[in-house]
């Protein structure tokens, strides 16, 4: 931001550095600990008088010489280019910090090439005693730059006291200096006998061949001790959050870790190896296997050191892309495009947004990302995202997995960025902004005559909004299970709720029968319910029609769980399906009513917007295996699960088996989040900030998609914000419980999150999901109607699972709030776009219009004028102001 | 685009910039003078093997030998004034290195090949019979295309003016072509380097000669004719980048600035004294003048840079922190390794060996 960015596209992401800086360190550790085995080497060869080893030994310093000095010295200006040409603020940083460690470290520098150059260009013609110490110097000069260079290096990973006092001192002793030192002296002695193996492979005289080979063997194998040892202690010395980066957060890591410990296992047991009799071949082979093991051990070791200080460059200082903390506080106050330097577009117009973008890209990005290279590759990475599911990934940056830097800048400015990514870089086409209706029918009202009929049958389903995941090859969150809920009336001066010698039957409307032929919930039941279900049978046993039972506390008859699916047989999607119900006389077997009300059941669920895939059915929903593969993906990245490898291996879960939940009664696994808690409080950290389209991008409410679930009365003038707060405020408020229970992953997803109905955290009234919801009577008071512009339901819940408007009664404690309401987000008046009466059928049949049931007149089920009300306050008085002509 | 709005915000100092301009000014000199030893050793080198074809040739085989110190000395000493010109001027550098960036880390992988070459031309000299052309031929085109991208980057960095062209290729594969001064430059750093090549082959078979290793001074007045030819063709090239600079600050080294123009006049002075004596088959005394000359260059050099980048920065203006405890550590050092680098220089010359340039 500082600096202009190199653009690098393929050979970005880190790839020069890897090229460069891990062959260099390898050397250079051979540097120092091949100093010391060339001096205790000679002295061997001087102790037991051997002209041969000492032959031996001048051969290998030259093969030294040009290694590390050559290879070594100028690789080592060059990882210098790399990281200022890759990074340059963090390497001025360095620079001036340390500018007179590196200064020293350069005086050793010229004191190993004078002293590697006598030692080399005098063997054997100097004195044993001056060439010894001559080698001896070779080795401190060359120790003591490791030492300078190792306190500047770990300096980068724990600065220590340098972040408050900006000292040399406090940053160079820092706190893993010293392991670190122990560490890598151990590694450089390790590989002094590693490129022994090499140049002993190539000695004449079998005998003093075979006796260098153990030799060596003994370099690698003792220090070895002495390195894992020490590598402990480094481990120990570094800071909680580092550890945890490197063992949980970042997943790429653990890659390293592996290859780290696998290139560990080579060294020790092809040390061991080499030092047993075999063919010479065989041992050459073995030595340079033991070689490359050693590139890769430390390549493995200093990416997980690089690895661990994510997302910082200089930990707690400057981040992976350059940006400093105090910068980023600017940034975020100014803009990035104000703040940032080396770009040429200040001001994002529609004109210019991608070149925008673009420039955000390059200095926010690619200081990591590759386009299309071998390491960290953006194309990859994005390649499934849509412009909103792009941002909402940047918005989610350096939250949760903090292995990243966050985005900086205005919202503007990320989706500048997000359409660049998007639009340039994965040429994907605009996305159209509405969906084609469905074409469900219109629904045709029963019949009912005032006059004659002695009968009104209400039903219901009693989730005006409801979801199924037709995921369920790899994973299930929400089952096809519709409950439907019916009461009928005896009509008359005193009508009578009617619960016993009554059978009520229930029927889906025609092409809806047969389930199984269009998702694979059945194939699956097994593995994600634990039970085996007939086709088209139910978790409770429910089929597709049926009679209800009567459910004696709620004085309703009940059919529960109903496997409908949102998919007519003419594969079309259909989220509102049709229950024809009747009620029948169980003694004369007559039809005493007869209504029809809707089952919603939409699997317009959004997780495509983020985790790619398409629709599956009629571009307009269901799941696509693209899109629930990688909702595992994720799921097993940021929480070490293995749910994909299951899946596919015939074995997918319901989410709820490990996260419990109150809906579907699961236990899950002690210590986790409940289902909504962490579904909501994840997806809240990368959508912050928004309206109604954080609901509607999971859930089927989107205002232009082919579902468009909120169809009730409050369509009209409120929305999801206005009963369950913003997504923030509705995650903290399950969150907060799950603190309170004492849930250990709850703050996590608490920390970055902010409310935005109520001033702070404290504010928010903690909630357990699907029993404290909103309550209908907190905007209408003692049952009045409420300002739609300043109603406001959030924060204030239900008491417990009887006070959901599902589950109430009227003051008679007969009739259910939803008999004459209806469904939650399909209330009385309902408008259905897809269809303007299928979500008010009762009303319409029974009198004539779409409001509550006895908005007009009480002569729906009263045979006879009444003058007060039993059900609810206020009736009367909504009932005078709505008659005909009042 | 205005360049003000480009150069990067620079960081804080540890102690009076002073001090490093000091430390800059002294390693740079002491690298430009081995680097021009090193690459004008291999022109000579390079010419000699082309006259002589296969026949060894020994001052092509002296220099074989020296070729490597001279490589490890001149990137060792190369470290020292890149480390505090990046302490001083870092926000000018490290933005003209990333301009520049594909040549400028191109330079590693090039003077790793050179270098090989080189150990190859030395290890191999007699081995390769004619074929030893080829590695010196190779470490010499290297150089020299090191050399360039050295004087592209160093005159980029002073000119901020020229860096909008980021925006239109942020690849890395800018240069500073279209700079009047670079040409001049460049050349001017090349003959240097061919002069002090031919200054050091006179020193050494002048030192040879006392010693009796060498039977005649022939080997000494061809070096000193090529000091002498590349002097006067310097001075050529010198005219040349004087008149390449922009009006105003050309105007400071010709009498607009008393301290910029005696410096040049003083160097342009030791330039032609170092002749005389060259001509006069003094090597030794034209060794003083050059190193006179050199240092005095250096110093011009220096004042040209700041001349270039007043209008933006002056390093009087870095913030300093005052924390002098490690230069103390530094200085310390300094004075440790170089008694020990002497020490090692005298065990290896008491073994009768010749170990450094």
């Amino acid at each position: 931001m500082n600096y202009p960015v190199w653009e690098l596209y393929t050979a970005g992401g880190g790839f020069l550095i890897a090229l460069i800086a891990v062959v260099h360190v390898y050397v250079a550790h051979f540097a120092v600990g091949g100093g010391l085995f060339l001096v205790l080497t000679e002295h061997k060869a001087y102790r037991t008088d051997s002209a041969g080893m000492l032959a031996y030994v001048k051969q290998h310093t030259r093969f030294f010489m040009l290694v590390t000095m050559v290879f070594g010295g100028v690789t080592g200006v060059g990882i210098w280019f790399t990281i200022a040409l890759l990074n340059p603020g963090a390497t001025s940083t360095l620079i001036h910090t340390f500018v007179f460690g590196w200064a020293t470290e350069w005086v050793c520098f010229t004191g190993e090439i004078v002293a590697l150059f006598v030692y080399f260009y005098t063997f054997g013609k100097m004195k044993q005693g001056p060439h010894l110490q001559i080698g001896w110097l070779y080795f401190i000069f060359a120790w003591l730059s490791l030492f300078l260079v190792n306190g500047i290096i770990d300096f980068m990973l724990t600065p220590g006291q340098w972040l408050d006092t900006g000292s040399f001192w406090a940053g160079f002793f820092n706190p893993t200096m010293l392991p670190s030192l122990a560490f890598r002296t151990a590694i450089a002695l390790m590989f002094a006998g590693v490129f022994g193996f090499i140049t002993s492979m190539f000695i004449q005289e079998k005998d003093l061949r075979e006796s260098m080979i153990r030799y060596c063997c003994l370099w690698v194998l003792i220090p070895f001790a002495a390195m894992l040892a020490s590598g402990l202690w480094y481990f120990h010395a570094l800071p909680q959050p580092v550890k945890t980066m490197i063992l949980k957060r970042s997943p790429e890591l653990m890659t390293y870790v592996k290859l780290f410990f696998t290139g560990s296992a080579v060294l020790f047991v092809g040390g061991i190896l080499l030092a047993l009799k075999s063919p010479l071949p065989m041992k050459k082979c073995l030595a340079f296997l033991v070689l490359a093991m050693g590139l890769v051990f430390m390549g493995g070791f200093e990416f997980l050191r690089e690895g661990g200080r994510k997302p910082w460059v200089i930990y707690n200082h400057t981040y992976a892309n350059a940006i400093t903390k105090t910068d980023q506080d600017r940034i975020n106050s100014d803009g990035f495009l104000a703040s940032a330097r080396w770009v040429s577009q200040r001001e994002i117009t529609p004109k210019n947004q991608l070149a925008a973008g673009k420039e955000i890209f390059l200095i926010q990005c690619t200081p990591c990302h590759s386009m299309g290279g071998p390491m960290k590759d953006i194309l990859v990475r994005t390649q499934k995202f849509s412009v909103f599911g792009m941002d909402s990934m940047l918005d989610g940056l350096g939250k949760i997995n903090d292995y990243m830097p966050p985005f900086m800048g205005t919202r503007k400015e990320r989706e500048a960025l997000a359409s660049y990514i998007v639009s340039d870089l994965q040429m994907k086409p605009e996305e159209p902004a509405a969906t084609a209706r469905p074409q469900i029918g219109t629904a045709s009202i029963p019949e009912f005559n005032p006059k004659t009929d002695q009968y009104v049958l209400l039903a219901w389903n009693n989730l005006g909004m409801h979801c199924i995941s037709d995921s369920d090859p790899y994973w299930v969150l929400l089952p096809p299970a519709n409950d439907l809920f019916a009461q009928l009336i005896r009509r008359g001066p005193l009508p009578e709720l009617v619960t016993e010698a009554v059978s009520i039957r229930y029927q889906v409307e025609p092409g809806f029968e047969t389930p199984s032929r269009h998702v694979d919930f059945w194939k699956n039941v097994k593995s994600n319910f634990g039970k085996d279900l007939e086709p088209d049978t139910g978790l409770s046993g429910s089929r597709l029609s049926g009679e209800m039972h009567m459910n004696k506390e709620l004085k309703a008859f009940e059919a529960n769980l109903i496997p409908v699916v949102p998919y007519p047989d003419n594969g079309t999607y259909n989220p509102y399906p049709l229950f024809s119900i009747e009620a029948i006389d169980t003694q004369s077997g007559k039809r005493l009513a007869l209504t029809k009300t809707v089952a919603p059941t939409a699997t317009e669920m959004g997780c495509k917007n983020c985790h790619g895939g398409e629709w599956r059915v009629n571009g307009q929903a269901g799941f696509t295996d693209a899109t629930s593969r990688d909702v595992l993906l994720a799921h097993d990245k940021n929480s070490g699960t293995r749910l994909l490898e299951m899946a596919e291996k015939g074995q997918p879960r319901l989410c709820q088996s490990c996260h419990p939940d109150p809906v579907l009664g699961t236990k899950g696994t002690p210590g986790l989040l409940n289902f909504p808690a962490a579904i909501h409080g994840w997806h809240a950290n990368y959508l912050t900030g928004r309206g109604t389209e954080a609901c509607y991008k999971c859930h089927p409410s989107a205002p232009e998609g082919p579902t468009r679930c909120l169809r009730g009365v409050h369509a009209d003038t409120l929305d999801c914000t206005s009963c369950h707060g913003f997504l923030e405020d509705h995650a903290l408020s399950l969150l907060k419980q799950e603190d309170l229970d004492g849930k250990p992953g709850a703050k996590r997803l608490m920390a970055h999150l902010k409310p935005r109905k109520v001033p702070t955290i404290d504010a928010i009234n903690p909630r357990t999901p699907w029993v404290n919801e909103p309550d209908c009577l907190t905007c209408h008071k003692d049952f009045t109607r409420p300002d739609p512009a300043t109603a406001d339901g959030f924060n204030t819940w239900t008491k417990g699972i009887n006070g959901l408007y599902r589950m109430r009664h009227d003051d008679s404690e007969v009739m259910m709030c939803e008999a004459c309401h209806g469904s939650p987000h399909a209330i009385y008046p309902a408008k259905n776009v897809l269809d303007p009466d299928r979500d008010s059928i009762q009303p319409l049949q029974y009198q004539g219009n779409r409001r509550a049931m006895g908005f007009q007149r009480c002569s729906v089920c009263h045979t006879v004028e009444m003058e007060d009300t039993l059900h609810h306050p206020m009736q009367e008085v909504i009932l005078r102001e709505n008659q005909p002509g009042a | 685009m205005d360049p003000a709005r480009l150069i990067p915000s620079p960081d804080t100092i540890p102690v009076h910039w002073g001090w490093f301009q000091a430390l800059l000014t002294l390693t740079f000199i002491l690298h430009i003078l081995v680097m021009n030893t090193m690459l004008g050793s291999g022109i000579l080198a390079l010419v000699r093997e082309l006259k002589t074809g296969s026949d060894p040739d020994p001052v092509s085989r002296d220099i074989s030998k020296k070729l490597p110190y001279t490589i490890a000395f001149t990137v060792n000493l190369g470290v020292a004034p890149l480390l505090f010109v990046q302490v001083l001027y870092g926000q000018f550098i490290y933005t003209s290195s990333i301009l520049m960036a594909v040549y400028w880390l191109a330079v590693i992988g090039l003077v790793i090949v050179a270098y090989y070459s080189a150990y190859l031309y030395d290890f191999k000299f007699d081995a390769l019979g004619q074929a030893r052309l080829i590695f010196i031929a190779v470490t010499v085109l290297i150089l020299t295309v090191v050399a360039l991208i050295f004087t592209n980057n160093m005159t980029l960095m002073l000119r901020p003016g020229s860096w909008g062209r980021y925006f239109t290729n942020p690849g890395g594969t800018l240069l500073n072509l279209s700079d009047p001064m670079l040409y001049p430059r460049y050349l001017h750093f090349i003959t240097a380097s061919v002069a002090v090549g031919g200054l050091v082959q006179a020193l050494i078979w002048s030192l040879k000669y006392k010693s009796g290793a060498a039977h005649t001074r022939d080997h000494v007045t061809s070096g000193l004719n090529w000091f002498m030819g590349a002097t006067c063709v310097q001075m050529v090239w010198g005219l040349w980048f004087l008149l390449s600079l922009p009006g105003s600050i050309r105007a400071l080294f010709l009498g607009g600035s008393s301290l910029h123009t005696a410096l040049l006049l003083l160097a342009v002075l030791g330039g032609i004294l170092s002749l005389v004596l060259a001509a006069r088959q003094r090597e030794w005394q034209a060794l003083w003048a050059l190193l006179s000359t050199v240092t005095l260059m250096v110093f011009t050099r220096e004042l040209l840079r700041s001349a270039f980048l007043g209008a933006w920065f002056t390093p009087a203006n870095l913030t300093v922190t005052g924390e002098y405890s490690p230069m103390v550590l530094f200085l310390i050092s300094l004075a440790a390794g170089l008694v020990l680098v002497v020490y090692m220089l005298r065990l290896a010359a008491a073994a009768g060996k010749e170990v450094a340039p």
